[in-house]
């Protein structure tokens, strides 16, 4: 017990720490029923009609019904869960809990949310072909090389953040 | 020489996290049904410790985990569903530690247990709040009869938090957390008094 507050009072345990709250906080308002009927569903469905832009690109003819996106070849349902959120908020409050300006957060936070973003489409559009294709294989791809993928991503665009953007002689 | 290696520590780990995920991988590869069985009959334990009689039945088949009551009828409900969603996160967080350089070095690897155990602690949680959860509203009557809609709303929120939150997040936080200081140097802050810098950096910054 002294040892983690012994912790708790470095620097490093401060951003854990401030960074387990925020987190915390982030999660708890994305569950509450108002916002998750208003922002995170209508989120979701904003991020389906995304992917089903980058199925048209590449020839499918895909149709957005609520959150599942259909074409004749396969369909995924995007849940809560898939839409990026998360990763979003990984990063997000990862910024917000590191000492930095505030400019360069905001800057941080906008840039990474688009990236996020970015990658969660090619996520998507790859879990549609390996349902096209190997459709033995969406369950692995789904749960284990993409998750895994998006959590590496969004703690990686985090380092990538700090050590461009935020440490001490970057903002100096 | 300090310098050039304050800037050839982040390079490194770029280079290196391409292959760490894919060791990290292979790993998780290897000990996953092994695993599955460790985290399905710690849980059952902990589940029955809490029970007279003792009747909760959690099992793995392949990369499922199997809920029941043997207290039901044999066509009643049973909860089947992934546990690789449970400890994906061993894979990303493994990754992180293994693109660390030098991660190894003073402590590395007492870190890397006590990390892992955390990381286990959160397994068996999540499994237990999905029996809870399993138990206070898929069982019909006897969910209704045996859990308050309040006790379903907490539970629906623990499961929840450890199912996505706890989930995703777990991997970073015990990164930063218990490989501080080869994080700091990736993170461009130096090797040594890297708690300091990080300080340092809060005066500078003025957020």
């Amino acid at each position: 017990m002294s040892a983690l507050r012994d912790f708790l009072r470095t620097p490093t345990g401060r951003f854990v720490a401030l960074y387990a709250v925020i987190l915390t906080a982030g999660f708890t308002v994305l569950a509450l029923d108002p916002v998750n009927d208003s922002v995170v569903n209508g989120y979701t469905t904003f991020v389906a009609h995304q992917a089903r832009l980058a199925l048209l690109l590449l020839g499918e003819r895909a149709t957005v019904e609520g959150q599942v996106l259909a074409s004749p070849r396969f369909s995924v349902a995007i849940h809560n869960g898939c839409n990026g959120l998360e990763a979003i908020l990984i990063f997000v409050c990862g910024v917000l809990a590191f000492p930095s300006p505030w400019r360069r957060k905001l800057l941080g936070m906008a840039v990474g949310f688009v990236a996020i973003q970015l990658f969660n489409i090619v996520r998507i559009v790859a879990l549609f072909y390996t349902g096209v294709f190997r459709p033995d294989w969406f369950g692995v791809s789904h749960v284990f090389v993409w998750q895994s993928l998006v959590v590496v991503f969004a703690a990686g665009l985090w380092v990538f953040w700090v050590q461009r953007y935020a440490r001490p002689e970057a903002t100096s | 020489m300090p310098g050039r290696k304050r800037r050839a520590e982040p390079a490194r780990f770029w280079r290196r996290l391409p292959w760490a995920l894919l060791g990290a991988a292979l790993v998780w590869l290897a000990v996953r049904s092994g695993y599955n069985a460790v985290l399905t009959n710690t849980a059952q334990g902990l589940c029955r410790l809490g029970e007279s009689p003792a009747v909760t039945q959690i099992s793995s088949d392949g990369e499922a985990a199997i809920i029941g009551r043997m207290d039901m009828r044999a066509d009643s409900g049973r909860l089947r569903f992934s546990l690789t969603q449970i400890h994906f996160n061993f894979v990303p967080f493994l990754a992180l530690v293994l693109a660390l350089p030098g991660w190894s070095r003073k402590g590395g690897w007492q870190g890397l247990v006590s990390a892992l155990l955390l990381l286990t602690i959160s397994h068996v949680m999540s499994l237990l709040w999905h029996v809870q959860y399993f138990y206070a509203t898929a069982l019909g009557p006897w969910s209704v009869a045996n859990y308050s809609a309040f006790s379903r709303e907490v539970l629906g929120g623990l499961q929840y938090f450890f199912d996505i939150a706890v989930t995703f997040t777990l991997p970073l936080l015990l990164w930063v957390g218990f490989f501080s200081q080869p994080v700091s140097s990736v993170l461009g802050l130096g090797d040594s008094g890297a708690d300091r810098r990080i300080g340092d950096g809060a005066k500078e910054g003025g957020s």
